[in-house]
Formats: structure tokens, C-alpha cells, sequence
């Protein structure tokens, strides 16, 4: 179990800069995601862990041990390919065995480590088989015991479930994170699927033009977005534009089209001075939708189009100024006229206010 | 392969092109304008264009390249069509047997053409029998133009390259963009000319363009003609005294500026655009199945053509297996013996070994470079990559008598690859000119396969701790085998058979290579063409096993393998 940390990462293809100063610390035995849009860099970032980018500048340390220019076969990390990157002209035995064998372990030993390897992932059966004769939920399993079976000091992931179906992925989701804590292995899990990162993470980076906009647990980063780009990205959410009335450390009064609503200033290193522009963000499933007028943060309009989903609906809450999102778990849509004046309200504790 | 090593790799690779390409094409220029106390003179040069005899060794060198490749295209390019577009008979068959033609030792060929074709040949005799001819007045179908046979041999020679090179492009060529001309009223003829033609250009230029700096710097075919008057030939000729005489060295000067030109020519009048195809295809195309009667005239045309082409196959095997053959259809008798006088004689069996060895070796530095080229440029980001690339394809554009040339002139006592000197050893030199004129093959091939193979598994391998020079060895080679056996296959095949260095740097009869012994037996008086055939079966018995292998191996990827 080692802890890695990245100092100050910039990387650059020719004249685009992939990653612009980037820093930060992952834990021992910590299950950290990457986080963000297609072009973010968080693959570059990762491929600079694994040792197959240099950087141009900065540090990257595996425990103590400064790896920056340590060439990637020397770093003991066991990386999984959003491809897979099994090997066809090898066995699955082979492709496991393939670590150990390059580390010269005794072959008695490769064949027993090999074994529980796949049995850990459950593909002993398919030990003989050649990788062509795989399904991609199989050849993901095989591509996470290879990288295992080393022992390696850092898991690294990229966009593993990628190429499988929803089902699937559900439950490779639940293995992976199972797997980790079991080997105690400190694992970076590249991804642009938020749910992902949600349900597995310990604590996720969230990139945006090869800067770090947040650090944070998946609660931390989805209920106290720190910017708007990283409340856009984790989840839906509803941008409201005002002013700020007043504000004291942590909290804000701010006045909207919709009304005047309390919230949180999640920044710490924000704080708004009475006057300034605003945004406040609260997600679809924080509001409540009232038929009485409630004491504070309210806003007073009717329900247009609405998209029944089961277990929640989906309305659209139109107001003069502007169009809400709102979900409601468990709905009734009869209790639900749509030609009377109804009000959305929020808790103070849901209205984050970003700077805007 | 980590960065200092493709480096290391790199740099290697540049200093053999400098050494063994540059240098050689260097010394041939310079030979042609040192005055013999040493300093510069164009007086050389001026004398090759005032004398009428080398000026038309040149015209009909251009001649000879240019019907050659219109032939090779009128051969090659219905052809190509019929295979892109339907289905007929025994359409694999011919397929297979597509490069034969090309196994035919160059001038061994030639016996059999005139075995059949010549004055006393098997053609007027059957005309004779017939009563269409009179026997006594026979037609001289050869000597009626030498620059015909010529042509004629060329074409048959040369019109697989073009073929597959074809066949290739009009597979990349999407359906609908064919169907989008009909669609709008533009079918048949007018259809191929305004659409597909313009289309595979790319296709058909990258071919032709082997097809005519093949023909136009040509050494086997017309010196079996005896056809005395084009440049290739009359450079072999002049060598008899390379040391005094600067002619020929100003004469390879001007076939390679000429080269230089005519190459350039061509590109800008039909090389010029190259379409890339856009869209996916949107409908499957494929050859579609035709009433049997099309069907079968496809075939009879495929089998008219193929049997053309190995007419002097069957020339060659039955002259070498036949007692006497003079002013018959077939020959008086069969025999055995010219077999056993080919092996027997003491040209022979050297000779084989001598082929083998200089083709195994230079298919060994072939594939060694092959590999590293290929890695370089398809795998790193190193500046003058591109560079690299360019240079190893150049050796297809430079008539391979430059080249032997060069070699011979550099390695002459004084110079800086003396000891070298093909009059004492020619192992060295003949191993570095067959593996630079075939190295093309192997890196087209090797670059193909890395291209098909992703980088992440080899980053897989490094990954789990395997340093990047054997992950390349672990990995990608295994993958890339097949390609690497017939890229391989390809460059030890022709190197088998190649003509130039082969008959200028082997000087002594212990150093021949095969090539060299059949030319040398083909010259014995008596029976030298018949053992000279023997000794060619031989060889075109092993080549097509290899070639049918490389096709085996490779299908329809082949054709990417003769391109510029």
C-alpha cells in the first residue's frame, strides 16, 4: 500500500497543453477516480502515472520514490486498458502468467498465483482458453486479474467497463471495488461516467481543461459543487443567476428573478461581498413542490410538461422568470394539477451559491 | 523499444542509407564529370547527348519504359475490373497463379519466348503444319522489332504489380459513389472514365510508376533480345573497361536524372490527386454473380492472359527437358541429361549455394532494418521520421544498374569501402545492394502490421514489467509474424532473381550468383540454352513455392507491398 503523489504536472503536445499544473495526494489503499469531460486530460494524467507520457514538468512519487522518469516496466503498477489489451496470441493463463513470468518467479509459483488469480475474478474454468473465445465482460475480468496477479503497488484503471453493457457493468463495478479493498491496493479509476465515480470512489478528481476544478468524497463533490463546471459535470442541476443581499462565513442571501433563497458558499476560498453576481445551483431532486406558500426559498409557478418514470417524475416547473427541473420520488401526478399556482421550495442546506 | 533505442535505431538506419544508397548514387554521379587528372567536366555528359548512339540508346529506353507500362496497364487493368467487379470460373485459381509471371528469372524467360517465337520457333512450325505459312520463308517475329519483344516480354513480366496495386484501389473505392453517378444518369463507360478512374489513380500511379522505372532501366530482357541500342545495355557493355572509360558512369548519370524526371512528370500529370475516400461505405459492394456466358468469356480472357504470360515458362521447361528442338511444334525428344549437365557442371552447384547465401543474408539485414524502419515511423514521434520513411521506399525509384554502379565504384582500391572489393569478396557488397533494393518490400509490410497492431498492447506488456525492447519481441513480432514471413519471402525471392548487381559485382565464377551462372551457361555454344533452362526451372520451381506461400499468407494486402 503506497500513497502517490503529483506535483505540479504539466505535459504538452506540441502547442496544446493536456495538463496545466496539477496536484494532488492519494492516500494509502485510497480508491481515487479522474474525473471529467472527453479531452480533460485525465487519460494523459494517468498514462503519465503509468510511466508511458514524461512530463514536461513537475513530480510524481509512489510512496517516497520520485517515478517521474522511471520508465514504465520498472514502476510495478498493473494498469487496465480501456481496450483490454490482451494479448491474442496467448491463453488466459498466459496473459495472467505474463507479470510473473517477466519477473522470473518460480513457474510453480506462477501456476498457483495464476490460479487464484482467476479464480479470484472467476475465470478459472476459462485458464486454456484463447482470448478470441471470450466474452467482453469475461476478457475485462481476465484484464483485471493480469493486472492484479503482480501484486502491483498501484492499480491503474482506464475507463475499464467502458465497452460493456449496463448490466454488466453494474456488477464489475461492485467487483472492482471489491477487489481493491481486499488486496488493499491504492487504485487511480479513470472515468467519465459520474455514476461510476459515485458509487465506488473514496474520493474523486474532477479535471477540466488539465486543471484540477475539485478534490473531494462523492458526497462532498455532488452535494458541494465547488464551481459550475463541476456542478454541470456530477449530475443535473438547475442554474439560477442573482446578487448577493448578504452573507456571512459559509452561508449567503441571494436575490434571484425567483425570489430571494439562503444557500451555501461552498468555496471556501470565496467570500461574496453584498452586490456581487451569483449563481446558485440546486439539483431536480432537492426541491419540494408545495401548494401553500413556504416562509423562504420559494418560488411561485405552475407544472408544464411532465415525464412520469416509475419510481420518480420528471417535471418541468415553469415560473415567469424561468424553467425549473424537478424530480419527486414516489409520485402522484393526480395530486399534481397543472392549472393552479403551486410553489418550489429548497432547504438552505441544498442551494449551493458558486461564484458566478 | 524505448526512446534512446529508436534513436540508436535511427541513426543506424540513416548512416546505412547514407553509405550504402547515397553514396553508391553519389559516386556514379561524380564518376560521370572527374577528368582524369581529377577536377570537374561536363564534357562527358555534353559527349552523351552529342553522340548518336547513346541518344538513341535513350530514346529507346524512354520508348521501352512508356509501351511497357501502357501494355502492362491494358493487360492489367481490365483485368483488375473483372476481379473487383463479378464472379466467374475458376476465379481463385487465377488468382493464385497472379504472380508467376513474376518468378520468371528475367532472361531465362527470354529462351523460352524465342524458343517459341523465333524464327525456327514452335509458332511458325505450327503455322507451317497448318499450311498458313510457308516453311521456307518463315516470319521473324522477334527480329521484326526488338523493342516489341522487348515491350512485349516486359509486359507479360510486369502486369501483376499493377494488377494487385489495382485490385487494392478498387476494392477502397465506396459502391455508392458509383451508385450516386448512376443515379444521376452517368453509367458504363463514361461512369469508369468520370468516377472510378479518378478514384484508384492513386492505386494505378503507385504501380505504374514501379512498372515503368522497372522497364525503362531494364538489363535482362533486352540483353537477351540482343537489342544492343538502349542505355542499360549499353552501360553493362561499357563496363568491360571501367577503369578508363567515364561513358557508362555518365550514362547511369543520365538514367537516374532521367528517372528523376520522368517520375516527377508523371506525378504531376496523374499523381497529383489523391481522393481520400470520405464516407463509409454505405452498401456492400463485392463482385456479383453473372449469366454463364460473361462469366466464362471472363475466364477465357483470365486464361488467355495468364497463359501468354507463362508461355515462356512452358518454353523454358520444355527446352529444358527436351532433346532437340529446332524448327518444331514440340521438341524431337525428351531427356533428363541437360538437368544432370546443369548440376554437374561446375558453374552450377557454387552458384546455388553462392544465391542462397547472399539471398538468406540480405533478407536477414532486410528484415532486421525492415523492422527497426518500420518501428520508427509508424510507433515514434521522432522528428524526421517521415524522412526515414521516404528513404526507404526511394530504392524502388532508382534503376538497380545506378545502384550496382555506385557499389562498384566505391569499393574500387583507394576508395573508402575497399575492402569491399567485389573482385576479392563480393559476399559483403552483394549482400548490402540486394537487401537495400528489396529493404521497400519489408518495411511496407513490417509498417503494416504495426499499424494493425495497437500500441496498448505492447504498453500492457511494459506495464506488467517487461522492458520495451522485449515487449517488442514478446508482443508485437509474434503478432506481426505473418507480415514479416512475407515481406521476407517477397525481397529473398527477388533477390533470388535479381539482375543488375548480380551481373556486375559478381566478377569471379566461384562468386556467381545463380542469375550470373544461368547468363554465363546460356552463353556456352552447343547445348548452353538448354542447361541454361534447366538451371531456370530449377529456380522458378523454388521461387513459386515461396511467392505462392507470401500470396497464401498475405491475400489480398499483397498489392500494398508494391507501392511507392
Amino acid at each position: 500500500m503506497i500513497s502517490i503523489s503529483v506535483e505540479n504536472l504539466v505535459k504538452k503536445f506540441d502547442e496544446n497543453v493536456a495538463l496545466n499544473g496539477v496536484t494532488f495526494r492519494i492516500e494509502p489503499g485510497e480508491i481515487f477516480f479522474l474525473l471529467g469531460p472527453s479531452g480533460c486530460g485525465k487519460t494523459t494524467l494517468l498514462r503519465n502515472i503509468a510511466g508511458f507520457y514524461i512530463p514536461d514538468s513537475g513530480r510524481i512519487l509512489f510512496g517516497e520514490d520520485d517515478v517521474t522518469r522511471l520508465p514504465p516496466h520498472k514502476r510495478n503498477t498493473g494498469m487496465m486498458f480501456q481496450s483490454y489489451a490482451l494479448w491474442p496470441h496467448l491463453t488466459v493463463a498466459q496473459n495472467v502468467g505474463f507479470g510473473l513470468v517477466e519477473r522470473k518467479i518460480p513457474r510453480a509459483e506462477i501456476t498457483g498465483r495464476v490460479a487464484s488469480a482467476l479464480e479470484s475474478v472467476k475465470m478459472a474454468p476459462y485458464a486454456a482458453r484463447r482470448i478470441a473465445q471470450l466474452s467482453g465482460g469475461q476478457q475485462q475480468r481476465v484484464a483485471l486479474a493480469r493486472a492484479l496477479v503482480i501484486r502491483p503497488r498501484a492499480l491503474l484503471l482506464d475507463e475499464p467497463l467502458s465497452n460493456l453493457d449496463a448490466k454488466l457493468r453494474l456488477e464489475m463495478r461492485i467487483e472492482i471495488r471489491r477487489v481493491c479493498k481486499e488486496y488493499g491496493l491504492t487504485a487511480i479509476y479513470v472515468t467519465h461516467d459520474q455514476k461510476e465515480a459515485l458509487s465506488i470512489s473514496d474520493r474523486m478528481a474532477i479535471l477540466d481543461g488539465g486543471r484540477i476544478a475539485q478534490i473531494g468524497g462523492p458526497q462532498a463533490v455532488y452535494r458541494r459543487p465547488q464551481s459550475k463546471t463541476v456542478a454541470d459535470f456530477i449530475g443535473e442541476t438547475n442554474f439560477i443567476e442573482g446578487k448577493i443581499l448578504e452573507s456571512q462565513p459559509g452561508s449567503a442571501r441571494v436575490e434571484t428573478p425567483l425570489g430571494v433563497f439562503d444557500g451555501i458558499v461552498s468555496d471556501p476560498g470565496w467570500q461574496p461581498k453584498p452586490g456581487e453576481s451569483a449563481t446558485l445551483s440546486v439539483r431536480p431532486e432537492c426541491w419540494r413542490i408545495e401548494t401553500a406558500r413556504p416562509t423562504r426559498n420559494a418560488a411561485a409557478g405552475r407544472i408544464g410538461e411532465s415525464i412520469y418514470l416509475g419510481e420518480v417524475a420528471q417535471y418541468q416547473f415553469d415560473t415567469p422568470a424561468a424553467s425549473l427541473k424537478i424530480l419527486e420520488l414516489n409520485p402522484d401526478l393526480a395530486r399534481r394539477p397543472q392549472d393552479r399556482e403551486l410553489y418550489a421550495t429548497a432547504d438552505p442546506d441544498d442551494v449551493v451559491i458558486l461564484r458566478k | 523499444m524505448s526512446r534512446p533505442i529508436s534513436h540508436v535505431v535511427f541513426a543506424l538506419t540513416a548512416l546505412f542509407f547514407l553509405f550504402f544508397f547515397a553514396l553508391p548514387i553519389g559516386e556514379t554521379l561524380s564518376g560521370a564529370f572527374r577528368q582524369p587528372g581529377g577536377g570537374f567536366t561536363p564534357a562527358y555528359l555534353v559527349e552523351v547527348f552529342r553522340n548518336p548512339i547513346y541518344l538513341e540508346g535513350l530514346w529507346n529506353s524512354v520508348q521501352m519504359a512508356v509501351f511497357s507500362t501502357a501494355l502492362t496497364l491494358a493487360i492489367a487493368l481490365p483485368l483488375a475490373f473483372l476481379t473487383d467487379r463479378f464472379l466467374f470460373p475458376a476465379k481463385n485459381l487465377f488468382s493464385a497463379l497472379i504472380l508467376v509471371p513474376m518468378i520468371l528469372p528475367p532472361f531465362v524467360g527470354a529462351i523460352g519466348v524465342k524458343q517459341i517465337l523465333g524464327q525456327e520457333g514452335a509458332l511458325n512450325a505450327l503455322l507451317a503444319s497448318l499450311g498458313l505459312e510457308n516453311p521456307a520463308h518463315p516470319i521473324d517475329w522477334l527480329g521484326a522489332s526488338r523493342l516489341g519483344g522487348v515491350v512485349v516480354m516486359n509486359a507479360l513480366h510486369l502486369y501483376p504489380i499493377l494488377y494487385l496495386n489495382l485490385v487494392a484501389a478498387l476494392a477502397n473505392v465506396d459502391p455508392a459513389m458509383e451508385e450516386a453517378a448512376e443515379n444521376l444518369g452517368c453509367t458504363g463507360l463514361r461512369k469508369f472514365r468520370k468516377i472510378t478512374l479518378p478514384l484508384i489513380m492513386p492505386g494505378l500511379f503507385a504501380g505504374g510508376t514501379i512498372v515503368f522505372i522497372w522497364a525503362f532501366t531494364e538489363l535482362g530482357v533486352p540483353l537477351m533480345f540482343d537489342y544492343q541500342r538502349v542505355t542499360s545495355v549499353q552501360i553493362f557493355s561499357g563496363l568491360k573497361d571501367i577503369g578508363g572509360n567515364p561513358f557508362p558512369f555518365a550514362l547511369v548519370a543520365v538514367m537516374l536524372v532521367s528517372t528523376v524526371v520522368l517520375y516527377a512528370l508523371s506525378k504531376m500529370l496523374f499523381g497529383r490527386a489523391s481522393h481520400a475516400m470520405m464516407a463509409k461505405a454505405t452498401s456492400q459492394g463485392g463482385p456479383r454473380a453473372i449469366a454463364p456466358l460473361p462469366a466464362w468469356a471472363c475466364t477465357a480472357f483470365f486464361a488467355c492472359v495468364t497463359f501468354l504470360a507463362v508461355l515462356p515458362h512452358i518454353g523454358v521447361v520444355l527446352v529444358a527437358f527436351s532433346r532437340d528442338w529446332y524448327g518444331t511444334i514440340l521438341p524431337d525428344g525428351w531427356t533428363l541429361d541437360h538437368f544432370r549437365a546443369a548440376l554437374g557442371h561446375d558453374l552450377t552447384l557454387p552458384s546455388i549455394q553462392n544465391s542462397l547465401k547472399y539471398a538468406s543474408l540480405a533478407t536477414l539485414v532486410d528484415l532486421v532494418l525492415g523492422v527497426g524502419i518500420a518501428y520508427v515511423v509508424t510507433r515514434t514521434r521522432l522528428p524526421g521520421r517521415e524522412l526515414l520513411d521516404a528513404m526507404a521506399m526511394l530504392p524502388l525509384a532508382v534503376p538497380g544498374l545506378v545502384l550496382a554502379f555506385g557499389y562498384l565504384a566505391m569499393t574500387q582500391p583507394g576508395k573508402l569501402f575497399a575492402f569491399m572489393n567485389p573482385a576479392i569478396d563480393p559476399l559483403m557488397i552483394l549482400v548490402i545492394a540486394y537487401s537495400v533494393r528489396r529493404l521497400p518490400y519489408v518495411v511496407r509490410s513490417a509498417a503494416a502490421g504495426f499499424q494493425q497492431t495497437s500500441v496498448t498492447l505492447e504498453e500492457a506488456a511494459q506495464n506488467l514489467g517487461c522492458p520495451p525492447f522485449r515487449a517488442l519481441r514478446k508482443i508485437t513480432l509474434p503478432l506481426i509474424a505473418a507480415n514479416l514471413m512475407a515481406g521476407g519471402l517477397l525481397a529473398f525471392s527477388f533477390a533470388m532473381l535479381e539482375v543488375s548487381d548480380s551481373l556486375i559485382l559478381a566478377q569471379k565464377q566461384q562468386d556467381f550468383p545463380i542469375t550470373k551462372a544461368i547468363y554465363e551457361l546460356y552463353q556456352l555454344l552447343g547445348d548452353g540454352r538448354f542447361i541454361a533452362s534447366a538451371l531456370g526451372v530449377w529456380a522458378m520451381g523454388f521461387l513459386g513455392v515461396t511467392i505462392l506461400g507470401a500470396s497464401v499468407i498475405l491475400g489480398r494486402k499483397l498489392g500494398a507491398i508494391f507501392r511507392v
